[in-house]
């Protein structure tokens, strides 16, 4: 049994946590046993998703952060961290229902493309490389669940835009609410990317192994994102607008990743 | 032994009839026991509401009790003609099928609605109060109950607003969360606006403002809703507070426009603005709606949702069926278990508070 292994069983339990969502839609989101089930089939998954993270630690000898592959299961771990702290705390009622998905998809794309492949590491660990990675990573987490959020707000503000209300309508929070625990989601994520950029230049000045395009690519997601946060400050930017935008800045930021890191060095 | 139900409903019988048969709230508990001494039944208990008045009883012979039970509906509401043709009766398990259907609003003039619940348990405290339920009627009751709360929570019979005021609701909570820090505008003191507003009230909507071309009925409908009376020029000024708009002048073209409403949305920094125009001819320009964050829903568009919602129930009904018959066939069968054992008790009219022996127990 490979340290992969752990993360294919969290895979199903993600998986089983989508199967309640559709079945507690289909009963009319009536059932808070539904609702606890589907909650713990997403805490189990987390379980088994962290024995991953740390076996495969254990294997490389440091921060599960070496290859394409780990870093997507990290941060699909991240925004499943984050779904289970604002998921209970916040009562976004579905947001698991969009959460699931977009987790399973990130894990499946890393587990069955050929992308956990062995990289050339440099000998020496440097706990700043680290933090700075790993928090990068958590902010990605945080942008996710802010994508899951803006997908959530679009469902809602279309269905009321064009006053055709599906059987899910009344189940899903409203669009102030989402559009709050959106904009949080935005500036929590911005203030720990920003921590992590900092970080990354004293690595880089320690280490200095870091690649160009990956350096370029950090940069643009930090713009990208700072840009949105200040939109949405100075009033600008809302609603509608900030969702696609949290929408698309993540998908960018995923897609560049997947670049950077098939393309360079 | 037969369990019976004689009464009238708002498809049997027109307003005026069952104004003319309704029981007073307060005197439920006497008038069951006055139908106890006119007719021969082990027990009884009365619903009476604005669309039913209903006799639940347990009768030795079903034939006698009923024709007792009507002369008592004719004698205790003093009426000169009969009411026969508009009363029903049923039988054993059709009475069954029949509380577990009124109990859970499928009998109810708007399907799934669920005040009839309190209605319901409301009859049962009076008779039991009086000491006019038994055995039988308790646990039927008690069964009709926990049917209906089982039914409720497991299909979608009670889902969705079927009137315009509470689809307004439902679109503003869906907008807003929560309405307490939303302020309510009304332009037009029509009696839909004032429903409306009042919905919404209930919900915990903040502050009401209300403007009409005549200052005194905005004022009148200020004072009931206990909001503000402003004067009708000054509606654009107050706009950039407001959250919700109810719209019902009798003007003949629209007054608000997208031309008014653009800079007016700039100053309230693109927050959403909910337009409830009921108006006809309208209030709001219908292009309004293109603009960003501006949710308009006229009279026909909450209706529409109104009648969409009532066929989903009515879609339910079937599911509702289903697990009526399972609740009706588990009191069935624990009523032919103690049959013998419960004619025992009343063939010597005794009134029975409990039974010998728990019959081998098939219900929940």
């Amino acid at each position: 049994m490979t340290d992969r292994t752990f993360l294919w069983l969290a895979q199903a339990f993600y998986a089983v946590s989508c199967v309640l969502t559709l079945r507690r839609l289909r009963a009319g989101g009536s059932g808070a046993t539904l609702q606890r089930l589907n909650y713990a089939a997403m805490a189990v998954g987390f379980v088994l998703h962290t024995v991953f993270l740390y076996l495969r630690g254990q294997a490389v000898g440091r921060c599960p952060l070496t290859n394409l592959f780990e870093t997507q299961a990290f941060i699909a771990w991240a925004a499943v961290l984050f779904f289970l702290l604002i998921g209970p705390s916040y009562r976004v009622s579905f947001l698991g229902a969009f959460t699931a998905p977009l987790v399973l998809l990130i894990c499946l794309a890393a587990l069955i493309l050929p992308v956990d492949v062995v990289q050339a590491q440099p000998a020496t660990r440097s706990a700043w490389v680290e933090f700075h990675a790993a928090i990068a990573i958590l902010a990605s987490g945080a942008f996710a669940l802010a994508f899951v959020t803006g997908a959530m707000y679009l469902h809602q503000e279309r269905q009321l835009k064009r006053r055709r209300l599906s059987s899910s309508f009344l189940l899903l929070p409203s669009i102030e609410q989402l559009d709050t625990i959106n904009i949080r989601l935005l500036i929590m994520g911005f203030a720990m990317l920003t921590v992590g950029m900092l970080g990354g230049l004293v690595s880089y000045h320690i280490v200095g192994h870091w690649t160009k395009p990956k350096i370029i690519w950090a940069v643009s997601v930090w713009i990208l994102y700072g840009a949105l946060v200040m939109g949405r400050g100075l009033w600008t930017l809302r609603g509608r607008k900030v969702a696609v935008a949290s929408m698309a800045s993540f998908v960018l930021m995923l897609a560049g990743f997947w670049g950077v890191s098939l393309l360079g060095p | 032994m037969n369990l019976i139900v004689l009464g009238l409903n708002h498809r049997s019988a027109p307003v005026e009839v069952r104004e003319r048969l309704a029981f007073a709230e307060g005197k439920l508990g006497e008038a069951t026991c006055a139908l106890l001494n006119a007719a021969p039944l082990y027990e009884a208990a009365i619903l009476s509401t604005c669309n039913r008045v209903e006799i639940y009883g347990l009768a030795n012979n079903a034939t006698e009790a009923s024709q007792a039970a009507r002369r008592f509906l004719h004698e205790h509401h003093k009426l000169a003609d009969s009411v026969d043709a508009y009363l029903y009766e049923r039988h054993d398990h059709e009475c069954i099928q029949h509380l577990l259907e009124v109990a859970c609003g499928l009998d109810s003039m708007v399907l799934g609605e669920t005040e009839i619940l309190g209605q319901v348990k409301n009859a049962y405290h009076a008779a039991q109060q009086a000491g006019a339920t038994g055995v039988v009627l308790n646990r039927l009751f008690q069964k009709a109950f926990s049917a209906a709360k089982h039914i409720r929570s497991s299909t979608a019979i009670t889902r969705g607003s079927t009137s315009v005021g509470t689809v307004a609701v439902d679109l503003a909570e869906k907008i807003f969360g929560k309405l307490g820090k939303c302020t309510v505008m009304v332009i037009g003191t029509g009696e839909m606006s004032g429903v409306t507003a009042r919905a919404l009230q209930s919900r915990g909507a903040g502050t009401i403002l209300v403007c009409s071309r005549t200052h005194e009925r905005a004022e009148a409908l200020a004072a009931q809703l206990q909001g503000r009376a402003i004067s009708y020029d000054q509606w654009p000024a107050e706009f950039p507070a407001v959250d919700i708009v109810i719209s019902s002048t009798a003007a003949p073209h629209p007054i608000v426009t997208r031309e008014k409403l653009i800079p007016l949305m700039k100053t309230r920094r693109q927050r959403p603005l909910f337009l409830i125009d009921i108006a006809v001819p309208r209030d709001v320009e219908r292009v309004c709606d293109e603009l960003e964050s501006v949710y308009l829903y006229d009279i026909d568009d909450l209706q529409q949702i109104a009648r969409d919602n009532m066929s989903a129930r009515e879609r339910e009904i079937a599911a509702c069926q289903v697990l009526i018959a399972q609740h009706l066939q588990r009191f069935a069968v624990w009523l032919e278990g103690n049959r013998a054992a419960l004619e025992e008790r009343y063939r010597n009219r005794v009134v029975a508070t409990s039974l010998p022996k728990p019959a081998p127990t098939h219900a929940s």
